[in-house]
């Protein structure tokens, strides 16, 4: 059995693989990671364990590997030929451009990443999960200039006092940070959207309205960068 | 009387040695500096400025490269021209002019005092030699990069001793190095003091610096035939020339990787483009501010690189 056990900054992800099928996946919250160990283990077969994410040396593992690898080979698991893949992690965003081997990763401010969402969500007192349900209710999306995330609050603040619903101020939210994203983004035809943010349709909605590009979110968004952990252990030990 | 000169970027160390006065290159203690400069854009100068300001360098003289090199350079190196220190300042010809780069080391040697001891200027082509020579052992796999740069980085100033110096080289280990993949290291040296060791953790071979390279590669045994050669000192001159020499190197030391190295508040930041547009190679960018060591979104991008440049197809 070939696991991949992705633990990143908020949440922690499992995916188990036999003879290259996927036969468990699951999330929990990154601190509870050790009752995925538990989840879909049988016992009597033997285990690769590649870990990725930011805790991946803290977990147990075969192999650790960075989440830029696991995107890479979890991404072409179900599209063989994706170019540009755009990672969006709780703490921060990673674009990797397939075609030239290279990437860039934002973790010096909030505003492209799930914590700037979470900020937003706080400040309406509302589960961050329910933001992409507000935003289809939208009719018009407010304007919200500002790329930093604590600032963006106050904008946010004068478009409510201005006449804008909730719903429409999450739609203007969700647009600026899109476009703070969009500034790592090389031009490309198709892009891949994961990371558990992209649950969120009206993030993949904003990146739409932003980008020429198509832009595809594969199977389950959150787990590719364990999936990507367990292909890798596959490499590395391809009889199990 | 053997005078300490501080030096702000790459002259000849050969001419100041000659000149009878010992260089000190005031970049090399910054890596190391607990300095937190309150005004600053790039910390690069800012950490030398305060070091020098608040007494804790010792040096008698400084001299700035002022053109061809770095603006903050010749602002910062101004503050401490005004708080007492002698100071001149160094000028690069763009256009990589011969004669006015000789009239450049005519007037760095007028303010040294004039040319006193010839010798040294064949004492250090010698060790430049050496240091060639140990380039090219990591180029064969024969040396550890981390050794390998903090020899050449030396070159600037030969550590203010060259015979003490020439032992430090004798001591380079030779041994065989294991990698997973070739790398060169372009632009401003890191401000990162050990991240040759964590490149290496990662198991990338560091087989280019660029500038220190250029600090052993330049040289002459008279002030004509510095000149000749000073005055292609890749940093000073348009970028077609640098984008040629890397181009060189990349291809003579089989790398697989580039990684760029940029200081925040700095101009050669900008550079980063059009090394991307005209270098085909997969390129990691990194960028520094503080000294600091190695944080871990440093390692984490370092360790990104060599997956990639191993596991991807
Ligand atoms: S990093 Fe750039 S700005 Fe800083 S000292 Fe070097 S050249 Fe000047």
């Amino acid at each position: 059995m070939n696991t991949g056990l992705d633990v990143g900054s908020t949440t922690a992800k499992i995916v188990r693989l036999e003879s290259g099928i996927i036969t468990a996946s699951k999330v929990v919250p990154s601190h509870r990671w050790k009752e995925l160990l538990e989840y879909g283990n049988k016992r009597d077969t033997i285990e690769t364990i590649v870990s990725t994410g930011y805790f991946r040396r803290t977990v147990p593992h075969t192999a650790a590997i960075t989440e830029i690898t696991a995107a890479s080979l979890g991404v072409r698991y179900y599209i063989p030929d994706a170019q540009v893949i755009v990672d969006v992690g709780g703490q921060d965003t990673k674009v990797i451009d397939l075609r030239n081997n290279t990437f860039l990763i934002n973790d010096k401010c909030s505003a492209g990443t799930g914590a700037f969402l979470e900020l937003a969500a706080h400040y309406f007192d509302i589960p961050v999960e329910s933001l992409g349900k507000l935003h289809t209710r939208a009719r018009r999306c407010a304007l919200i200039n500002n790329t930093c995330g604590v600032f963006a609050i106050s904008e946010m603040i004068s478009q409510l006092v201005g006449g804008y619903t909730m719903e429409e101020v999450i739609c203007g939210i969700h647009q600026a940070f899109a476009r703070r994203i969009a500034q790592m983004i090389p031009p490309v035809e198709t892009l891949v959207l994961i990371g558990g943010t992209v649950l969120n349709t009206g993030i993949v909605e904003s990146f739409e309205s932003i980008h020429s590009s198509t832009v595809v979110v594969p199977p389950s968004p959150q787990t590719v960068n364990a999936l990507g952990a367990a292909l890798y252990g596959k490499k590395l030990r391809p009889e199990i | 009387m053997t005078d300490t000169v501080g030096i702000t970027a790459l002259i000849p160390p050969e001419l100041v040695y000659a000149c009878r006065h010992r260089p000190l290159d005031v970049n090399n203690v910054v890596p190391t500096s607990s300095i937190n400069p309150r005004s600053k854009l790039c910390a690069w100068t800012a950490v030398w400025r305060d070091e020098i300001m608040e007494g804790g360098l010792d040096i008698d003289s400084l001299v700035v490269v002022a053109g061809g090199d770095c603006h903050n350079a010749l602002v910062d190196g101004q503050k401490v021209a005004l708080s007492g220190v002698p100071t001149h300042y160094f000028f690069y010809p763009f256009d990589r002019d011969p004669d006015y780069m000789a009239s450049q080391l005519d007037g760095l040697a007028g303010f040294l005092g004039g040319i006193k001891n010839k010798e040294m200027f064949r004492t250090i082509s010698g060790l430049k030699e050496k240091g060639l020579a140990l380039d090219q052992l990591r180029v064969d796999d024969r040396a550890r990069a981390s050794d390998v740069f903090s020899a050449l980085i030396s070159f600037g100033d030969l550590q203010g001793d060259p015979a003490a110096f020439e032992e430090v080289l004798d001591t380079i280990p030779h041994t065989d190095v294991e990698y997973s993949s070739r790398v060169a290291l372009i632009g401003v040296p890191p401000i990162y003091p050990d991240f040759h060791e964590v490149a290496e953790s990662f198991g990338l071979h560091v087989v280019y610096d660029e500038l220190p390279y250029e600090f052993v590669r330049l040289g002459g045994n008279d002030l004509q035939a510095l000149a000749g050669s000073y005055r292609n000192y890749s940093f000073s001159g348009p970028i077609t020339g640098r984008i040629e020499m890397i181009r060189q190197e990349l291809d003579r030391r089989r790398v697989d990787g580039v990684i760029h190295y940029t200081q925040f508040a700095c101009h050669h930041t900008l550079e980063d483009e059009i090394f991307r547009a005209h270098l085909d190679y997969p390129i990691l960018t990194v960028q520094g501010d503080l000294p600091r060591s190695s944080s871990e979104q440093l390692k984490l991008r370092l360790e990104a690189f060599s997956e990639m440049l191993e596991v991807m197809p």
